[in-house]
């Protein structure tokens, strides 16, 4: 007769999967509204773009799919914020073929909603998809026009007010990159090793270690890692500006501290499980090692 | 017309020899296998002289190693259309052979044609991917809006079950290896998130230790990922790129030779 450990052991894959939809389904319909504790490595992110003045040119790159959109928009959006209410003009672009575009353009409409005063060409510019990532960046160090002749909408660069004076990465104080996969490490080793522009990036949770060699080589001014890292930088976002508080308390959409308490419930159960499933191994091998 | 020694060269390396080789080598199929080698040569060691000579022809904004990085651009462009052309081709021969799964690639092909169709309608018409003047979304948004994000973060999210089964069935404390991995992870996943806090939640006594274990597990966390975790990525980021840069110097003299498809070493 099998004795408990071997029941909990051979537990039928499908009530995991139950509790974790309950784990995440129930904070996300219920919020639970659980606090965050910051990073360095945001914190230092968030004091470089506060230490910006207004008319400086951020570069914004959304190198990330739908896949990993819950982490990674908060942060692109959370971004954006900042720099509007801080008067910094944003250049956005995308490098990931899998949708970054759709991506980009769905934030920027998000966020330019909230900001009635800004205009297009003048505080922002969309200069869409660009395929062949690490040579985009490339031709960035040399010139904007020569990668992205015109914007996302067919107008030529040269036109848009917002470019002149804007000829090559040079003269754009920081490079944001919001990303999934390879391209956030090509800002690091195409960007600010060969050109010297800032580069601070927002990968997802899953990519985040691998960038803390970066982070301390001093070849990142900072990371928001994952979806902890969005809502620590919205924590700090709505401490240093009260206008950008009373957004996020109000906001409709998907924010970084949203997301957060649906991910502590989630990890609460992995670790119940990690748990539970050695302490029943460990019982199990105990068992045998006796019957032998 | 310009006739900047750059210009040219490039011009001699990337058009003219190409060209006289495949004239060439209509007579001897040998030197049609070498030329790409050349071509490989030569993109390959034009952009590092570029690092080291500071010449305008060579490292200058209109230099050769500028204009390279512009048709690399184009160059991935086209190697997107080799993607979609692959796809059409292994697409069609499924469904022709109604070989095992034929539906999905129907489906597959629906969704490309489809897509790529309304993309060039809007391209041709002028009225773009995003939103049309009166703020309503054109097709090709429609589609991505209401079906690609979707399904594409969908299946991603099944990432979520499937790694807390794994969690629970194979994250075991087999050996010491093991275990530390686990006690590592374990202390990670419990710092990331506010999960004292959590737990602390129904008893507001325990709140303030709570959120003071909260910050010390906190710190913990972010010393494992600072400090081993740093020092262990440096030594794999520097081991890759170190097999990158022999990998790209074998590529660049023609030792290595996968990349022409010809099979074997040749």
């Amino acid at each position: 007769m099998p004795t408990l450990m071997d029941r909990i052991l051979g537990l039928d894959r499908r009530w995991i999967f139950l509790l974790v939809l309950i784990a995440v389904v129930l904070p996300t319909l219920f919020p639970i509204g659980l606090p965050t504790t910051t990073t360095d490595s945001t914190r230092r992110a968030f004091d470089y773009i506060e230490s910006l003045k207004p008319g400086d040119v951020v570069w914004l790159s959304f190198d990330y799919g739908p896949s990993s959109a819950p982490e990674n928009d908060p942060m692109a959006e959370g971004l954006m914020r900042q720099c509007f209410v801080k008067h910094v003009r944003v250049i956005v672009s995308a490098l990931y073929p899998l949708g970054g575009l759709a991506l980009a353009n769905n934030s920027l409409a998000r966020v330019v909603a909230e900001f009635p005063n800004l205009k297009y060409g003048e505080d922002y510019v969309n200069l869409g998809y660009k395929d062949g990532a690490a040579a985009v960046m490339r031709q960035l160090g040399e010139s904007i026009g020569g990668a992205f002749p015109t914007d996302v909408n067919g107008k030529p660069i040269a036109e848009i007010p917002m470019m002149q004076g804007v000829h090559d990465l040079h003269q754009v104080k920081l490079v944001f990159t919001a990303a999934t996969g390879i391209i956030g490490e090509w800002w690091i080793t195409q960007v600010h090793a060969q050109i010297g522009t800032p580069v601070i990036i927002g990968p997802t949770a899953v990519s985040a270690p691998k960038y803390f060699a970066y982070l301390n080589a001093g070849q990142l001014v900072g990371m928001l890692g994952g979806m902890k890292g969005a809502a620590e930088y919205e924590k700090l976002l709505q401490v240093s500006h009260p206008e950008l508080a009373t957004l996020y308390r109000s906001t409709p959409h998907f924010t970084g501290a949203k997301g957060m308490d649906a991910q502590a419930v989630a990890h609460a159960l992995i670790i119940l499980f990690i748990v539970v499933g050695n302490f029943a191994y460990i019982q199990h091998r105990a068992a045998a090692r006796r019957r032998s | 017309m310009n006739l900047e020694f750059g210009r040219v060269t490039l011009f001699v390396l990337f058009m003219l020899i190409p060209i006289v080789g495949i004239a060439l080598g209509v007579r001897a199929p040998a030197l049609r296998s070498r030329l790409p080698l050349l071509v490989a040569f030569f993109a390959g060691t034009i952009p590092i002289l570029a690092m080291y000579i500071p010449k305008n022809f060579l490292s200058g904004p209109q230099g050769m190693s500028s204009r390279l990085d512009q048709w690399l651009i184009i160059v991935a462009g086209f190697a997107l259309l080799l993607g979609i052309v692959n796809v059409i081709q292994n697409g069609m021969r499924k469904v022709s052979r109604r070989e095992s799964g034929w539906p999905f690639s129907v489906v597959l092909l629906t969704g490309l044609f489809v897509t790529g169709a309304l993309g060039i309608y809007g391209a041709v018409s002028h009225q773009g991917i995003g939103f049309l003047p009166d703020g309503r979304s054109t097709p090709f948004k429609w589609i991505q809006d209401s079906m690609f994000l979707p399904l594409q973060a969908t299946i991603f999210s099944l990432l979520a079950f499937f790694m807390a089964s794994a969690a629970f069935r194979a994250f075991r404390a087999r050996n010491l290896e093991a275990t530390i991995l686990l006690i590592a992870g374990g202390l990670v996943m419990a710092g990331r998130v506010p999960l004292l806090d959590l737990l602390a939640a129904p008893f507001p006594a325990l709140h303030a230790s709570a959120a003071a274990g909260t910050q010390t597990l906190g710190k913990l966390t972010e010393w494992i990922m600072d400090t081993p975790n740093g020092a262990a990525q440096s030594g794999i980021i520097i081991g890759a790129a170190l097999g990158a840069a022999s990998m790209a110097i074998r590529v660049i003299l023609g030792i290595e030779r996968g990349y022409l498809g010809l099979g074997g070493g040749e």
